[in-house]
């Protein structure tokens, strides 16, 4: 009993000392996602995203006059908003961390943003929080997003259902903020242009079974099923669950359901489903999945793209102000992610690193078509993507 | 006939949308609760670990069915699963055993109160659902191949002509079978084997067991060797159904868990039971039976609404309200199960 | 005895010399942060344990009455929403009377007559009447602005108050809960409060009206400053500027003012931890005050006669089943209030981050940890735990990046290792567990008056 005592106790005295080593000529760059926790399987493919823009970035040689950087990871938990706000606080006042890349949800990044970022004057650029609310949020001009608010993306939708003359349609949302919200926007605007919507069922991700609720979506009569989840979580299971009763055969999907990992699964089930995606320029995206391929990352999935945005914006402001300060970041951001200047895409960074050395200006365009509206939030054009042979293909951009 | 086929569409739509999906998620939380009933009965704590002990079984699974698949092996029409399954019931069991002799078996000996035991088993659960994701990561896995179908629904509808189709998968009839093979087989070793019968003399009354000379040691390993083939087998057989993911993994405890009370907690024909009656409930009080009933009533009595007795954002909440039901009407469960 | 206070004198004196090295090594902000979550984790632990140190009841419930704290931060603190109250406030109302008289007929005729048929009929219409109301009422106030209300909101007060209502509202929720499963046996209760706060949670989260469901509410009014407020307040930048007047001085004038700068953002977040850390502190021994005296007290000899021997107990003529009641009545009302003060420390309510692992089995580990039975102990725990749960992250990296730091840098095992780091943090919590029961099956602080 002694023993295991005395090794907790030889334990927490490690990790009461814990601090990174801090090499001169190193910056780091806080990546703080939900690691475990509801979203835990879309987090690292982000978090891998993040740190390829920074390893670019880094052996470039090109940053702040040959500068390193490293990316130092933190657990935003998705959920436990104190977690989040303690992984926050360490990452930024033990690790040192210039600026952040997150938090995951909605949810811990508000809490982030409140608690962390604007005490902190750090900032804080989240891929995947697009919750309506936060554009709302007081941050003193600290947090930015790379994914569009929700609201948009419903009213994009909608048009395109309305569009196609799919005049009744059953609703199933992932059970948060993200799905809920996006099921309100898109709801309002459908029913406004005459559409009807003959059911709104949630679904809870990581379920054991989804029978019974697609066995009541589809007995509302309705023959398109909008599925507002994630592509590897219950959004998947209800299309799965859809197809091997035969209840429905057509789906339209959001951004977080789109993606190759829910082609390859389900193949030509799905033909002739379509749905919405951030995304527009299509050059932006075809040298992004150049980029990502390349590397290796699974680009299957939502918000790779924007992760490696918001890190490539961090080390783009820190280059333009020509100091690694949290203050100078952040006055910067708006700069180098909007025009005017030299467009950057994804896998240019060494290009805009070089471009702003030498005083110019540069308009980083990155994987997402990046352009910040004054609250520091993409507007986000929409891709159509419809399924045809079992792959997403591009209809046309709204 | 028109009323005689529009019966038929009526129940090929009850099968295709309830029965079927309830009998395959009703036989998975059998066999979860029929191993969480064992080990209540004979090692006589609730074990909370055993959601995320049937994830360690079947990323073993995963784990030597790409081994097999990379090596060119492949079972027909079946998924390589099944064939990789024996390689995980020894490493279940192996692991087990392992938690048992390093953590249960001191409590055992010094006679502790169940709910140490329990509060240990949580201890098991972290560490367990730790491991598995530690070594898969906690992203979602497909690891089924083989034929999808036995039957799917346009088929049917073709071949019966019925504007209502019906589709059995694979899994769902893998499942099914091999529940009932498996649950047939731990009712006769409980009722038939020299070695079952001790089992039961010991969960009935140690002491009485322990004086007419049975080994208390083989009884608890024997329990484990039939547990850790329960939970291999249901965490497979759920895998190919629904795919694995660590998360869902462990939230089937809380299901299994009110199947296991419902039925009456330490009965292994009310763990069966149990899982049936939260499959189904869950899918009759949510299903909304509109369509149903346009099929059977005259058109002028057609329901225009859902006809749902509760929207399915509450499906989770059913199997608990059943439980606490159960618990307040009849406390043993259907099947009287154990009352210390 | 002494040996007691010799381990009570040295594990507090640890845990404060561990937090104030995270102090010095890391940051104030940090060790802030760790030390206001450590408090509430400990209020927490405190509650369950005086449900299972004091009477023996395991309540796996403690995140329902958790989220029912957190709810009444929102009921009490946010502003009201008066188009919502217009447009289904009095159907709302009538609905919920409907509800409750229904619930109270059923119940008197169950009573008075022992007849099902006549009961079930009451609830049959009852539920009718009631849900005529409740949808159209729900739907009205869930349409108004649904993207920033779309619930009735709250009652306006200064949010100290839903700590003592968060309290309330757990303790009622648990008087019906108790009502209902206090006369079952241990691991039924176990099964059954675990079931019952899953339930809690279903309808915190479906009901939007109530609290907004999980489109979260964000946002919620503070006891305390703002960091940005108090970095703009002038008696604040003087008292840091005369603080740190020496280390200023040293400095060449034109670097002074961004020296400054810097100090007092950093003071004004310290000093908004500061304050919260006395609010949690005050409350913390409020509650150990009360718990001891009530432990102490004939009543608190009667609990723990009852938990050592029901039956010895319920032959002298005590009434078990009422003082079970009792106990976790007011041990669940002590997590509610603990849920209360985690909401506003957050600052939001997230229905989404209720889940068991977190706020029911983690709080059992501290309690367990710290030694059931004793106030103290569950303090402690409380301490150790959270520290251990934030801590074990950044060192689970640290472990594997040292322990594969012999490979080079694209080894599959080494990479594998450090993706998946993170999940050490899980395996660390449940090997600290099993240890310590193995090995110090009282906790740190054993129960001291174990034996009457």
């Amino acid at each position: 009993m002694k023993k295991c005592l005395k090794i907790i106790v030889v334990l927490l005295f490690a990790m009461s000392f814990s601090v990174a080593g801090f090499a001169a000529g190193t910056v780091k760059i806080g990546i703080l996602q939900g690691f475990t926790g509801p979203i835990e399987s879309l987090t690292p493919p982000m978090a891998l995203a993040a740190e390829l823009a920074i390893n670019e970035a880094s052996d470039s040689g090109a940053f702040l006059g040959g500068t390193k950087i490293v990316s130092v990871r933190g657990d935003s938990t998705c959920i436990d908003a104190s977690a989040a706000t303690a992984a926050a606080e360490r990452l930024i006042n033990s690790e040192k961390v210039i600026a952040i890349v997150g938090a995951s949800c909605s949810g811990s990044t508000t809490a982030v943003v409140n608690n962390a970022s604007v005490p902190n004057g750090i900032t804080t650029i989240s891929s995947s929080a697009t919750s309506s609310a936060l554009t709302m949020i007081k941050d003193n001009g600290f947090f930015f997003r790379t994914a569009p608010s929700d609201a948009r993306q419903g009213q994009v939708l909608a048009n395109i259902v309305i569009d196609r003359g799919i005049k009744q349609v059953a609703i199933t949302y992932t059970n948060n903020d993200y799905g809920k919200g996006l099921s309100n926007a898109f709801t309002g605007v459908y029913t406004k242009l005459g559409g009807k919507i003959l059911m709104t069922a949630s679904h809870e991700d990581g379920k054991a079974d989804y029978a019974a609720d697609v066995a009541s979506l589809s007995a509302s009569g309705a023959n398109d099923l909008v599925v507002f989840g994630y592509l590897d979580q219950g959004g998947k299971g209800i299309i799965q669950a859809s197809l091997d009763t035969g209840a429905f055969d057509r789906f339209i999907l959001a951004d977080g359901m789109i993606g190759p990992g829910l082609t390859d699964d389900l193949g030509k089930g799905i033909n002739g489903s379509f749905g919405t995606m951030p995304g527009g320029e299509s050059e932006a995206a075809q040298k992004w999945a150049k980029v990502g391929k390349a590397s290796g990352i699974p680009l299957d999935g939502p918000f790779r793209d924007g992760s490696y945005d918001a890190a490539a914006l961090i080390i783009l402001a820190a280059q333009a102000g020509n100091s690694a300060d949290r203050a100078s970041i952040q006055k910067h951001i708006m700069d180098v992610a909007n025009a005017p200047g030299e467009k950057i895409f994804a896998g240019e960074l060494k290009k805009g690193l070089q471009i702003l050395a030498k005083g110019g200006k540069i308009d980083y365009v990155g994987a997402k078509d990046i352009e910040f509206n004054e609250v520091g939030e993409i507007f986000g054009s929409y891709q159509e993507v419809e399924v045809k042979s079992a792959k997403f293909e591009t209809i046309k951009v709204h | 006939m028109p009323w005689f086929t529009d019966i038929l569409n009526a129940v090929v739509l009850m099968c295709n949308f309830m029965i079927v999906p309830a009998l395959s998620y009703g036989s998975q939380l059998a066999l979860g609760a029929l191993a969480v009933t064992l080990v209540y009965s004979v090692l006589r704590f609730a074990n909370f670990a055993q959601g995320d002990t049937m994830a360690f079984a079947t990323v073993v699974t995963i784990l030597s069915t790409w081994v097999l698949q990379n090596s060119g092996i492949s079972f027909g029409f079946m998924p390589t699963a099944i064939l990789a399954m024996p390689i995980a019931v020894i490493a279940c069991l192996a692991y087990v055993l392992l938690i048992d002799k390093f953590v249960y078996e001191y409590y055992r000996n010094q006679n502790s109160k169940p709910i140490t035991i329990v509060m240990a088993s949580v201890g098991v659960m972290f560490i367990t659902g730790g491991i598995v994701r530690f070594v898969l990561g906690p992203s979602h896995q497909i690891f089924s191949d083989g034929a999808r179908f036995i039957i799917t629904t346009r088929e049917f509808k073709e071949m019966t002509g019925l504007s209502e189709g019906l589709a059995i998968k694979t899994s769902q009839f893998l499942t099914v079978t091999i529940a009932i093979m498996l649950v047939g087989f731990v009712f006769y070793f409980l009722q038939k084997t020299k070695t079952g019968k001790a089992m039961r003399a010991y969960s009935d009354n140690e002491n009485l067991a322990l004086l007419s000379g049975i080994d208390p040691a083989k009884v608890v390993r024997v329990t484990w060797i039939l547990v850790a083939v329960l939970t291999t087998i249901a965490g497979v057989l759920y895998g190919l159904d629904k795919g694995f993911m660590a998360i869902s993994y462990h939230q089937l405890l809380l299901p299994t868990f009110a199947a296991v009370i419902v039925g009456g907690i330490g009965s292994p024909i009310g763990a069966i039971v149990g899982g049936f009656v939260i499959s189904f409930s869950e899918l009759t009080m949510t299903y909304a039976y509109k369509k149903f009933l346009i099929y059977l009533l005259p058109e002028a009595l057609e329901p225009s609404g859902l006809v749902q007795f509760l929207s399915t954002e509450y499906k989770f909440a059913i199997s608990f309200v059943i439980l606490v039901i159960v618990l307040l009407l009849r406390p043993t469960g259907i099947f009287k199960g154990k009352v210390i | 005895m002494n040996q007691y206070k010799a381990r009570l004198f040295i594990s507090f004196s640890m845990m404060i010399l561990l937090l104030l090295l995270v102090g010095f090594f890391q940051s104030w902000a940090l060790c802030l942060t760790i030390v206001n979550l450590c408090l509430i984790s400990a209020i927490m632990a405190l509650g369950v344990n005086i449900q299972w140190g004091y009477a023996g009841l395991f309540n796996v419930g403690i995140m329902g009455f958790a989220a029912l704290g957190g709810m009444s931060v929102v009921l009490i603190s946010k502003n009201s929403v008066p188009e919502a109250l217009q447009a289904g406030g009095l159907k709302m109302f009538i609905a919920l009377f409907i509800l409750a008289a229904t619930v109270a007929a059923a119940v008197y005729l169950h009573k008075k007559f022992q007849r099902k048929s006549l009961v079930i009929l009451t609830i049959l219409i009852g539920y009718f009447i009631t849900r005529y109301f409740y949808s159209d009422a729900s739907q009205s106030i869930e349409s108004v602005n649904p993207a920033l209300t779309g619930y009735l909101g709250g009652l306006g007060l200064p949010v100290l108050f839903s700590w003592i209502a968060g309290g309330f509202l757990a303790a009622a929720a648990a008087w019906l809960i108790g009502k209902i499963t206090l006369g079952l046996r241990t691991d039924y209760l176990a099964i059954a409060t675990l079931g019952i706060s899953e339930i809690i949670l279903a309808v915190i989260k479906n009901e939007d009206w109530m609290v907004r469901g999980v489109k979260n509410v964000t946002s919620i009014p503070r006891p305390v400053p703002y960091e940005i407020d108090l970095q703009q307040t002038a008696w604040f930048q003087d008292m840091i500027a005369k603080f740190y007047s020496k280390s200023l001085d040293i400095l060449p004038v034109a670097d002074q003012a961004a020296a400054l700068k810097d100090y007092i953002s950093e003071a004004s977040i310290l000093m908004v931890k500061l304050s919260y850390t006395g609010l949690f502190t005050s409350v913390l021994l409020l509650l150990i005050i009360l718990a001891t005296l009530a432990l102490n007290s004939p009543w608190g000899r009667m609990i723990r006669a009852i938990r050592d021997n029901e039956t010895a107990a319920s032959a002298m003529g005590k009434d078990i089943t009422k003082r079970h009641l009792q106990i976790f009545v007011i041990g669940s009302a002590i997590v509610g209030v603990a849920g209360a003060m985690l909401v506003t420390y957050d600052g939001q309510f997230t229905p989404g981050s209720y889940i068991p692992l977190r706020f029911t089995f983690l709080i059992w580990v501290m309690v367990i940890v710290g030694g059931s039975g004793n106030n103290l102990g569950s303090v402690i725990g409380g301490f150790v735990i959270w520290f251990l749960w934030i801590m074990a992250e950044p060192v689970g990296f640290w472990l594997a990046d040292l322990s594969t730091s012999f490979l080079n840098s694209e080894n599959f095992f080494r990479q594998h290792l450090l993706e998946h780091a993170q999940y050490i943090r899980l395996i660390f919590m449940g090997l600290v567990l099993l240890l310590v029961m193995r090995f110090s099956p009282d906790g740190i602080l054993p129960e001291t008056n174990k034996k009457l």
